[in-house]
């Protein structure tokens, strides 16, 4: 496999992103929300956070596979290593999804359509990143990461749900 | 009348725990400038630094607008570090950017307008700010902390912007 290679943590922290910076167009494009400011301030906020752990990940997933190419002896502790970087992402993920809902529920009624898009845009991103972690910890089923990135994941669809009935 | 002027109002009057609360309010500003700004180290910053302070103390008295305590602190620094580098450069050369000075200035400058805004909200406003803003946590974790429930994390985040921004209008 080829080390430049980006992974499915990068892609869902990207789409996360994504899916930030459309709640921050729609909060500042919503007229008469006195919270829209702050909203966009936040989501805003989480794109960069996100944007910064796309590239984190890029790389963390890039020396993964140079140690399973090398077959490396400390492959099982790198991959423990990695499921930070995708716990990280969901927690954001998850939080983007949460602005969103906000958004969805707050904002002009023609913008509505694309803050529940950015808030099942957002959750998916979770889900993917949650699974990631579970991934990484396979050899360690007991360690806590895995269920705090489900649970992650699940504030991020139970966030996406409400946004979803809002735009109903 | 805001902090600044009630603090220069207490150092004029002979209180000495006051000129030690402006240092402290002000130390950082001044280190940020001479150091981030005008790139001084060593022992050219621990000069450069303890010269604001004495020149601060000097001429308090000729200060216009109490209220205008930080521009003319900054101003001084910003004459020290130019006087320090003018007699250093004799030696060595500077290769500092007057336009990349000007640019961390200004940036210094509005993180120490928002740190002292900061300082004026509610206790509340400044912990969920710091902890998102600041510590990146998420609010999940604010809201465990906090004791208070996740989902009412980033409405009250926009609520205390709110209140930051009214103290810049």
């Amino acid at each position: 496999m080829s080390s430049s290679r980006r992974g499915a943590g990068y892609a869902a922290a990207q789409a996360a992103a994504d899916a930030a910076r459309l709640v921050a167009t729609v909060a500042r494009e919503t007229t008469g929300w006195d919270g829209a400011a702050g909203v966009a301030a936040q989501a805003a906020a989480l794109a960069e956070r996100l944007d910064a752990l796309a590239e984190a990940d890029a790389e963390a997933f890039a020396a993964a596979l140079a140690a399973l190419d090398a077959r490396s002896r400390d492959l099982p502790m790198r991959m423990q290593h990695a499921a930070d970087v995708p716990l990280e992402i969901a927690r954001t993920a998850a939080d983007a999804a949460e602005v969103a809902r906000l958004a969805a529920e707050r904002c002009d009624g023609v913008l509505r359509a694309d803050a529940v898009g950015a808030a099942a845009l957002a959750s998916g991103a979770a889900l993917a990143a949650a699974q990631l972690v579970r991934a990484n910890l396979l050899v360690a089923p007991d360690d806590p990461r895995a269920a705090e990135a489900a649970r992650a994941a699940e504030d991020a669809q139970y966030a996406a749900a409400r946004a979803l009935d809002a735009g109903s | 009348m805001d902090a600044d002027a009630q603090l220069v109002g207490r150092c004029l009057g002979g209180e000495q725990r006051a000129w030690d609360e402006l240092v402290e309010r002000y130390s950082r500003y001044v280190y940020a400038i001479v150091s981030q700004g005008y790139r001084l180290r060593g022992p050219d910053a621990e000069d450069a630094f303890q010269d604001v302070f004495l020149r601060v103390y000097d001429r308090l008295g000729s200060l216009r607008d109490p209220e205008a305590l930080r521009p003319w602190i900054g101003q001084l620094t910003r004459r020290v570090c130019l006087d320090r580098l003018a007699s250093s450069s004799r030696e060595e050369p500077t290769e500092l950017q007057p336009e990349d000075v000007e640019a961390t200035l200004e940036e210094l400058d509005e993180a120490f307008a928002v740190r002292e805004a900061l300082g004026e909200l509610p206790e509340e406003c400044r912990e969920v700010l710091d902890r998102f803003f600041c510590r990146d946590e998420s609010y999940r974790t604010i809201g465990e902390e906090l004791g208070i429930p996740s989902g009412t994390i980033a409405s009250r985040i926009s609520r205390c912007l709110g209140r930051l921004r009214q103290r810049f209008e």
